[in-house]
């Protein structure tokens, strides 16, 4: 039982209290840098490198994310300081873990730029980007993020950029997909997070527009563990087509559940983009197989070289990194994973952009990611950022045609492009199966 | 969406198997909550831990179903040590159930994010093949589910014969009803605790692995949802009756199956979370047990 | 940097006003609620969708009800108002005589089913999505990424603080809280005593409701976006973990509570370098981390950093304790500074109060019947305890209630003082029907019961467990503690004096601010039988009160209920002594297998051989 105490006595653990949570908030707000301010955006030519800020999920469910994106970034970085940097400057990367969850990503944006402001960002995620894109924007920060959600298609952020497709037009491409491979009868089963409920209201629309039929709809509780009841909904629809995204152990447990309850088979799936990637699969092909991954899958994709001179440097810069990613399955899945892909494209656009600004201050090479991504009439094309500098270096004006393929931002900055299929072989490596058109695509709406 | 009669029925069929995950589960927790009066809310995590327990066994080469008996020591030994070294020093100084509910959360924080810390945060999966699927009309089940079903039946009856028939089980239940007169009677309570303890840890093990085996995946915080279910089940037979917990789990399995074929699936198991609390607003002892007034245990 | 700070300050502020809400609710109320978290949660989404245009904005990406564009404070106001008014439900939940482990589970699980439910049900609050672009408050006229207007959200933010500090303070220090803080300790005696425990536990959550909603909306207007993700079950154990670091039932530990936790751990874990291969260590560490706290805590220092302050409301110097320890023993004359003993009160009748505050009797003669039970019947899990009990009572007699074990004397009772509801049957107080009031109507009747069982508030202090009992305080109502010292200040000098000669009576003046849960047996079994006298009972009932009392004690207390009687209050007995009854007693009733088996004075009652035979043996 508590005893009283004297008086002196009493105050004493109040005081250490006191000094415990000084010295905490304290050590909380010393950042190894002293230049703080409020960040107006690039480092001064004093700083010999320019850090590029991974802002992402390391830790959470959705932790596989943030390792995936630096990956792309270190191999991008390390192809750039090879071929000689940019303005004298070298680039490195940096992880800041979000926690996937927006109240603690907020905070962890302002510790990245307490301790110096980074040159770009690249990652965000649908988990935190509406939290941080304007956190993005008040400090004059470029950012390619790779959200798809709908809030980025019409609203204007000045310096958000995005490569990947939004949610929206990738449930159209699916659709597209199911379409072109003649299916009439459609199944939906996407998991209740963010990335995935974005996709469900496009695609029903999309299906009714295609003439097609919506056979199921199950929405995948992502805290559940089994879906049993779920999968023999859809397999009793007998749907032509399974349209899928559900991250975690819910895709793995779904898909094995449905391979046992339809005889041992698993019909045609098609995937988003977000599962192109090795975590993904290697979850995903431990459950259901990779044989029948192989033979029953595909998925849309924004279009990726898969040959050519931007690919062959791309591989290259990844090649380098092979050793420093942990066991995720086979490393080629990173060659078409858009969270490598665009990123790493993204990177480059910001360099060359610098290198044609002749400025490592973002108000000065910003305009030039349009000009480079874009392309003025007569430019070169270069495919990496070696070939780009040694263009500008001879006066030329130049386009930046990643493995990403050519990029075309609208007035939001989302560029979209078009979209392939791809399909999984069974050693996880990826292939390209097919494209679609930009006339299919318009024709569901989009 | 309304599905006909076919998923229906073999709902009912994944029903059975969520029961007997569940039965196995409830059952030990039942007895642990009879015996000590404590609700063991790291129950989910000790599920977990066992079954990570025989994933490492098996994915060193051995069997699934020889690995199972590691989880069910590795559960039955983590058990008697919570109640050991944590719960009873809380209880003999005096702590308030309250207490040893917010020591069990903090049990299970530690024993999860333990596991993750040192396991990853990978999702992992048994090396194991489901087996083939048997169809009965429109019931499929595959060979697995079916031994997990049979494996649980066999262990219902056992728990029947333990209660009913053998010594212990006088003894534990006269502990259960009034622990200072069973040991006024003569019964070595402590011994007997610590028994029920390890039974129901055992218990608490196998269940750890028969859900990990029918999830097909899992990770360190997969059994966070699922206690929620074991604690529907407990309630609705009564906190303490292993008969209640029994047909508890039986209804909870079969229920939150069967209305994820004809409401919308994402909430199927928004149904255990309402019969437990309508159970906890309206009869908190539960349907098998006596109608005493609420809060005088 | 600016900006890392002022993020940290917000979220401490955020965190405090919580932390102070669940203070509220849980230190002071006693109320476990796990479900905490929702009302931060409501707050935050009612907020949102109070200050977001309609849904069809921006291209309506997003799918939300209301949208009502309200400027600020608006949606703060109504935030703190849901917050509030969702806790009235809860109030049904935990309200329930169901036992706090069983309450506290179903709380966390309906804060787990609600976030299921939000997330899955789209329309309402655009699900796992949640809610975006929610503006800043008075972002039109200000850059709300500007320095100025991050500092001036962090200072709104302190200030938010303090004004809960100083709230929640009042609270505490009127009569208001400590009613609330006897409920918390002992709720069915709280009931006996006169305290309307359900209003009291339905204010406390309501209070710690509104504060949480504020704090939501203080969140969202910062980040501007609120998701199911950032209300998880996780979220609930962090707030807990910080009360119960900081200090349960102190304002400034819940400060420090919120100051340490959330904040300054959580954020010194993200100094931590990731390690290489395993980028899920750390995060997963500090989850062990926390849980380790929660246990270490609770084990080595439950009362948390900053314990719950003992409340000295003594007006004048005490004595030496050692008189105290003489009290238990039954020799209470010791002349002193403060006057003499009560074994003198008979020689000096003015210098002595009576032992009861002046009630205004009705005018009736000594002799009628005040308190009658008629056919009480009470069944208990298929078992008849009572069956069929009548018996009335008279005023101003000391009646006792004898039998054998298991004959039912303490239901019979309890049934009389309304802690236990009758089967069947009739109560009737001074001829009014009283059966269906519950025990706390009963005493503000004029009807308190005492307990078997070792029934003080622990962790009040002995003047406290007096004082609390006294009726009709102003500062005892929510609308008496805003108003604050000024209000009942002067009445709770009143108050506390009554209680400290009602202390000195005793011999126990000494123990005044002692926490009653420290006393020995001897000690407590006297506070609260003075605790019932303050009640200024017209009929007390008592329920075993010289159960392990040393014999000349009993004989002292047994002296004092009798003046008590002659004062003109009722004093009802049940009592195991039979010798406490030959001296005592003016008539008893003899029950036996729920039944009265005989009644009269004890000395008849030796003479009749069934009764004797069932019962008196010496």
């Amino acid at each position: 039982m508590w005893r009283s105490r004297s008086r002196s006595g009493s105050r004493r653990p109040l005081q250490l209290a006191v000094v415990a949570a000084v010295l905490g908030l304290v050590a909380a707000g010393c950042g190894s840098s002293s230049s703080g301010g409020s960040g107006t955006g690039s480092g001064s030519s004093s700083k010999s490198a320019m850090t590029i800020a991974d802002v992402a999920p390391f830790t959470g469910t959705d932790g596989a994310l943030g390792p995936t994106y630096l990956v792309s970034c270190d191999a991008a970085t390390q192809a750039i300081n090879a071929a000689g940097g940019v303005e004298g400057h070298n680039f490195n990367c940096k992880a800041v873990d979000t926690r996937g969850d927006p109240a603690d990503a907020v905070p962890a944006v302002h510790q990245m730029y307490a301790s110096g402001a980074p040159s770009l960002i690249i990652g965000c995620t649908s988990d935190e980007a509406a939290s941080v894109v304007p956190l993005f924007a008040a400090n004059h920060t470029v950012s390619f993020c790779m959200t798809g959600q709908s809030e980025f298609d019409h609203v204007k952020f000045p310096y958000f950029y995005r490569l990947v497709p939004p949610d929206l037009s990738e449930s159209y491409a699916m659709v597209a997909i199911a379409q072109k491979l003649g299916y009439k009868r459609i199944a939906l089963a996407f998991g209740n997070d963010i990335g995935s409920q974005t996709f469900v209201g496009p695609a029903i629309a999309a299906v009714k527009k295609a003439g097609m039929k919506l056979v199921a709809n199950e929405t995948l509780d992502l805290s559940a563990n089994t879906f049993r009841t779920e999968a023999d909904a859809v397999v009793s629809a007998k749907p032509d087509v399974i349209l899928t995204e559900a991250l975690g152990p819910t895709e793995a447990s779904f898909l094995s559940e449905i391979k046992q309850l339809n005889g041992g088979k698993v019909p045609p799936i098609i995937g988003t983009s977000a599962t192109i990637s090795p975590a993904w699969y290697k979850s995903v092909a431990a459950a259901v197989g990779a044989g029948t991954l192989a033979s029953n899958y595909s998925a849309d994709n924004l279009i990726t070289e898969t040959s050519g001179p931007a690919f062959q440097a791309f591989s290259t810069a990844m090649d380098a990194e092979k050793g420093k990613v942990g066991q995720t399955g086979d490393f080629s899945t990173y060659l078409t994973a858009p969270g490598a892909v665009h990123l790493y494209d993204g990177i480059n656009l910001a360099a060359l952009s610098m290198l044609a600004a002749h400025s490592t201050s973002t108000s000065a090479w910003m305009p030039w990611i349009l000009k480079i991504g874009d392309g003025v009439p007569g430019a070169t094309v270069v495919h990496s950022f070696a070939q780009g500098a040694a263009a500008l270096k001879a006066g030329k004006q130049i386009r930046y045609v990643g493995p990403g393929g050519p990029t075309n931002f609208d007035a939001y900055h989302d560029s979209a492009g078009l979209f392939q299929v791809d399909k999984y072989s069974t050693n996880g490596a990826v292939n390209v199966a097919g494209n679609i058109s930009d006339s299919q695509l318009r024709a569901l709406g989009l | 969406m309304l599905i006909v009669g076919s998923v229906f029925v073999a709902s009912i069929g994944f029903g059975v198997v969520s029961a007997a995950v569940l039965a196995l589960a409830a059952v030990g927790f039942t007895l642990q909550f009879a015996v000590t009066n404590v609700l063991n809310l790291a129950y989910g995590a000790v599920m977990i831990v066992s079954a990570y327990a025989a994933y490492e066994l098996n994915i060193h080469g051995v069997n699934i179903w020889i690995a199972t008996l590691g989880a069910i020591a590795a559960g039955a030994l983590l058990s008697v040590f919570l109640n050991n070294v944590v719960y009873t020093p809380f209880q003999r100084r005096g702590s308030s159930p309250i207490a040893l509910v917010i020591v069990s959360l903090g049990m299970t924080l530690i024993l999860e994010f333990g596991t993750q810390a040192l396991a990853g945060a990978n999702n992992v999966s048994y090396n194991m093949s489901q087996g083939a699927t048997v169809s009965a009309g429109s019931i499929q089940l595959t060979v697995v589910q079916l031994v997990i079903v049979g494996l649980s039946l066999v262990v219902m009856v056992l728990v029947h014969a333990l209660i009913r028939y053998s010594k212990l089980g006088k003894a534990m239940r006269a502990t259960a009803a009034n622990r200072n007169l069973a040991r006024n009677c003569g019964i070595r309570t402590g011994r007997v605790v610590m028994l029920t303890w390890l039974i129901s840890g055992a218990l608490c093990g196998l269940a750890g692995a028969t859900f990990a085996m029918n999830s097909g995946t899992f990770g360190a915080t997969s059994t966070d949802v699922f206690l929620v279910l074991i604690l529907a089940a407990v309630f609705l037979g009564g906190p303490g009756q292993p008969y209640g917990a029994m047909l508890g789990a039986l209804i909870i399995g079969v229920t939150t199956e069967v209305s994820a074929s004809f409401i919308v699936s994402d909430y199927k198991d928004v149904i255990a979370f309402v019969i437990l609390l309508a159970m906890l607003a309206v009869r908190p002892t539960g349907l098998l047990g006596t109608p005493m007034e609420a809060g005088r245990t | 940097m600016v900006y890392y700070i002022t993020n940290l300050l917000v979220y401490a502020g955020v965190d405090a006003i919580a932390c102070l809400g669940l203070s509220a609710q849980f230190g002071v109320g006693g109320v476990t609620n796990f479900g905490f978290i929702i009302f931060q949660a409501a707050g935050a989404y009612v907020a949102g969708v109070l200050s977001l245009p309609s849904s069809s904005a921006d291209g309506g990406f997003q799918h939300y009800v209301l949208g009502l564009n309200l400027p600020f404070p608006l949606p703060w106001i109504g935030a703190a108002i849901v917050g509030g008014l969702l806790a009235i439900p809860f109030a049904s939940i935990v309200g329930r005589r169901l036992r706090g482990d069983f309450a506290a589970v179903g709380l966390l699980v309906t804060a787990v089913m609600f976030n299921l439910l939000v997330n899955n049900y789209v329309p309402l609050f655009n699900g796992a999505a949640g809610l975006s672009l929610v503006p800043s408050p008075l972002q039109s006229h200000f850059n709300p990424q500007g320095a100025e207007y991050q500092w001036g959200y962090a200072a709104v933010a302190i200030l938010l603080t303090l004004a809960t500090y100083w709230f929640v303070q009042r609270i505490t220090n009127a009569p208001f809280g400590r009613s609330l803080r006897a409920m918390r300790d002992n709720d069915l005696v709280a009931d006996s005593l006169g305290k309307n425990v359900r209003s009291l536990r339905t204010s406390s959550l309501i209070i710690g409701g509104a504060i949480a909603g504020l704090s939501g909306a203080v969140l969202v207007g910062f980040i501007n976006l609120w998701d199911p993700q950032a209300w998880g079950y996780a979220e609930t154990v962090v707030l807990f973990a910080a009360v119960i670091i900081g200090g349960l039932g102190n304002n400034r530990g819940a400060i420090l509570g919120a100051v340490l936790v959330p904040v300054a751990f959580e954020e010194a874990t993200r100094y931590i370098p990731p390690v290489n291969g395993n980028p899920n260590l750390v995060p997963a560490l500090q989850w062990v981390v926390i849980g380790l706290l929660i246990l270490l805590f609770l084990w080595f220092r439950p009362q948390g950093i900053l314990p719950e302050r003992r409340r000295r409301l003594s007006t004048r110097p005490l004595p030496d304790e050692a008189t105290a320890a003489a009290a238990t023993d039954g020799g209470w004359s010791l002349p002193g500074p403060n006057g003499p003993g009560p074994s003198a009160g008979s020689d000096h009748p003015g210098l002595i109060e009576p032992l009861a505050p002046a009630l205004p009797s009705e005018g009736a003669p000594a002799g009628d019947v005040i308190l009658e039970g008629r056919d009480l019947v009470r069944t208990f899990q298929g078992v008849v305890a009572v069956d069929g009990v009548s018996m009335a009572f008279q005023r101003g007699r000391l009646t006792g209630i004898i039998g054998p074990n298991g004959a039912g004397k303490s239901t019979v009772l309890a049934m009389l003082a309304g802690t236990l509801p009758a089967t069947s049957g009739q109560v009737l107080l001074a001829g009014e029907d009283v059966t269906s009031l519950p025990a706390y109507r009963r005493a503000r009747k004029g009807l308190v019961r005492t307990f078997q069982l070792a029934s003080e508030f622990k962790r009040l202090t002995v003047l406290e467990n007096l004082v609390v009992a006294i009726p009709g305080q102003r500062g005892e109502t929510f609308r008496g503690a805003m108003l604050g010292r000024r209000y009942w200040g002067t009445q709770e000098r009143e108050l506390v004096e009554r209680a400290e000669s009602m202390l000195e009576r005793f011999g126990l003046l000494a123990l005044a601010d002692r926490y009653a849960g420290d006393l020995s047996g001897g000690q407590r079994r006297l506070v609260e039988i003075m605790r019932a006298l303050m009640a200024g009972p017209d009929v007390l009932l008592l329920d075993e009160p010289m159960a392990g009392v040393h014999p000349r004690l009993a004989h002292q207390i047994g002296t004092q209920l009798v003046r008590l009687c002659q004062e003109g209050t009722t004093v009802i007995m049940v009592e195991h002594e039979l010798s406490i009854m030959d001296e005592f007693g003016d008539s008893v009733f003899v029950l036996a297998d729920g039944r009265v088996l005989a009644e009269g004075t004890m000395a008849a009652l030796r003479a009749q051989e069934e009764v004797v035979e069932a019962y008196l043996v010496g």
